[in-house]
């Protein structure tokens, strides 16, 4: 049946034909448990030392747990979506709706939100074979844009300018400090999972042929990867991901509006966290996230009213500046994984 | 049958006009997909550069009319020159960072307006050529919209004109079908890619001073207008006049039908996205052509 083996450096566990083995050896884990532990510790030192620093952290693992998925979706299907925020809509206009239609909590919701993300992404995931270049950018730009429309026309369901309030909130113990802290901890949880589960999908033999994908569709089709299912595999997948963020948007903030996640604004805020972090290098997503998040907060704090001039300009300098993103910095030391190259012309 | 008539002619005239305002917001963003071949997501920045500039040198050193407009030309040509050093040129083949870029450059201009002129400040521009009304058949519609689409004709027309019989015309689309043969043959490739970014700033600049009187004037217009001109360009096939013609012209009429006939101006917008996802369903490529500028 199974069998596991015990090796110097690694455990490996094998089942019939298949084998999965996982690496023991402390410089290739020590770094991650460190910085896991770090970020650990960081919402309960913040609960006595300065509690609005919570709030900061989780909308850090939102933009984290959105932009790796993204990243994934980049690589798998070889082009770059501008439009995922098209999925936090559909997934938190599900759970708003469900929630506020049936009292139902975030438990409830939660499968539908899925369900639904699902579904949309796979009717349109066809994009992501029949949409070339520069109309696949159009498209997927256009998705969200299309469903804000959707969500200003029917009004009287989605309240298109004013959003749905009275969502079953995510936690509710009575205590607002302690639900801001089961929330940071539970948004982390959400984001190393999602980290944990695409880097060990990129690692595997599937993320070498998303890689293939990613860097010749042509060389891939060549030597027998099947890539339409890979393309939609990975874009459904990602779309499913990033559609739990949206349900977890609407549970947190417990009221939902399209107009605050479906602009092109906030998709701007997505793919930066993306890029500055390390251009879909899913380590580099959580730099970026956090990043961009605490950068937001500093600036708001002791900028005040020019907050929204001097962001975008920061993020448009470390842009323009740092050619891997701010984990690049740390990774030109250490060259062994593989760096996606993003493709918007295809 | 009459009430028939009086809904045609409404869906005509009104067609007209709006095609032609679209085409004079498009056209610009149109020309930059044919000739650069790039994708211009910044584009939403000249809008309200256009609007706020103008307004800011009238209000802040006094300036007339004329001599602000005058004053934004010159901004707004020397901010282009830098987007095309500073993004379009120097990250031509790293996309990604490209569009990025763009982006963040109309957020910024967008942030920057709205912070010495946020919305309540009622911006307006008295850049009407004629106040009132014109009444065509049973169909009522400000002289300002009409004047607006005859001018953009025009506009298009002296763009067909310059790019069919001149010199300079003729090396910009030969520069849209093969840069490196229009090289070769001794086109310089870069003072065009500097004209064209320059040249097509200057039916959108028509276009917002016209529509500026009489539609909503705020920071975040632009993407409304950015929208506008991506819809036209690719339903009309990237960067192919032709086609871009063809296509302001049919989102127009589709706006025309839901505002006149259907009596939904909500789903002025939603039809045309649906519009276009169909026509790119059965047409890839767009109405036209996509390889060459005419």
């Amino acid at each position: 049946m199974v069998d596991i083996e015990l090796k110097r450096e690694r455990i490996v566990i094998r089942y019939k034909d298949k084998k999965w083995d996982w690496i023991l050896e402390p410089r290739y884990w020590r770094n991650a448990i460190l910085w896991t532990l770090v970020l650990l510790i960081f919402p309960a030192v913040c609960y006595f030392v300065s509690p609005g620093l919570i709030n900061t952290m989780i909308n850090a693992n939102i933009y984290s747990a959105i932009a790796i998925p993204l990243g994934l979706m980049t690589i798998g299907t070889g082009r770059m979506n501008f439009g995922p925020n098209f999925y936090i809509g559909v997934g938190g206009y599900t759970a708003a709706l469900l929630s506020i239609a049936y009292g139902w909590g975030p438990l409830m919701t939660l499968p539908f939100a899925i369900f639904t993300s699902i579904v949309s992404a796979l009717v349109f995931s066809p994009l992501v074979i029949i949409a070339r270049g520069l109309y696949y950018v159009l498209l997927t730009l256009l998705l969200p844009l299309v469903f804000l429309e959707v969500t200003f026309i029917y009004s009287d369901t989605f309240k298109g300018d004013t959003g749905l309030f009275g969502i079953v909130p995510l936690v509710d113990t009575g205590n607002a400090k302690i639900n801001f802290l089961i929330v940071a901890y539970l948004s982390l949880t959400i984001m190393l999972v999602y980290l944990l589960a695409i880097n060990k999908i990129l690692k595997s033999r599937y993320g070498l042929i998303m890689a293939t994908i990613n860097d010749d569709e042509d060389v891939a089709h060549g030597i027998g990867v099947n890539i339409n299912k890979v393309k939609i595999i990975s874009f459904v997948a990602a779309s499913g991901m990033i559609g739990i963020m949206g349900w977890f948007y609407a549970h947190y903030f417990s009221s939902f509006a399209g107009i605050t996640y479906l602009p092109l604004t906030f998709m701007l805020k997505i793919l930066l966290v993306m890029m500055i972090g390390g251009r879909a290098q899913i380590f580099g997503c959580v730099v970026g996230g956090y990043f961009v998040a605490f950068l937001e907060t500093f600036l708001i704090r002791y900028l005040g009213p020019t907050q929204p001039i001097i962001f975008p300009v920061i993020l448009m300098i470390f842009l323009f500046t740092l050619p891997e993103g701010l984990f690049g910095i740390w990774r030109k030391r250490r060259y062994r994984e593989y760096l996606p190259t993003l493709h918007v012309r295809r | 049958m009459e009430m028939l008539v009086t809904y045609v002619q409404q869906v005509l005239i009104y067609g007209f006009v709006l095609g032609a305002i679209y085409l004079l917001i498009s056209l610009g963003f149109s020309l930059i997909c044919g000739v650069l071949r790039i994708f211009h997501l910044g584009y939403a920045y000249i809008f309200p550069v256009t609007v706020y500039c103008t307004w800011m040198f009238m209000k802040e050193f006094g300036w007339g009319l004329v001599s602000s407009m005058l004053g934004m030309v010159v901004i707004q040509f020397v901010l282009a020159w830098i987007i095309y050093i500073g993004i379009i040129k120097r990250y031509i083949e790293r996309e990604e960072i490209q569009l990025t870029g763009l982006l963040l450059v109309a957020l910024i201009v967008e942030q920057v307006a709205n912070y010495f002129y946020p919305i309540q400040e009622a911006v307006y521009l008295s850049t009407t050529l004629k106040e009132g009304t014109v009444t065509i058949g049973s169909v009522v519609i400000p002289w300002q919209l009409l004047l607006g689409g005859i001018i953009s004709l025009v506009m298009t027309g002296l763009f067909i004109l310059f790019f069919l019989k001149t010199k300079e015309g003729m090396a910009v689309r030969a520069i849209s079908q093969n840069i490196y043969t229009s090289e070769i043959v001794g086109i310089n490739v870069e003072v065009l890619y500097v004209f064209i970014m320059m040249v097509v700033l200057l039916p959108v600049i028509i276009g917002m001073l016209l529509v500026a009187p009489i539609w909503n004037v705020e920071p975040g217009m632009g993407w409304l207008y950015q929208t506008t001109a991506i819809l036209v360009a690719v339903l009309g096939g990237l960067g192919n006049i032709k086609g871009t013609i063809l296509a302001s012209f049919l989102i127009g009429l589709t706006h025309a039908v839901m505002c006149n006939i259907l009596g939904e101006p909500r789903f002025m917008n939603l039809s045309a996205l649906v519009l276009v996802m169909i026509i790119l369903v059965i047409r890839p490529q767009g109405l036209a052509r996509s390889e060459s500028i005419w």
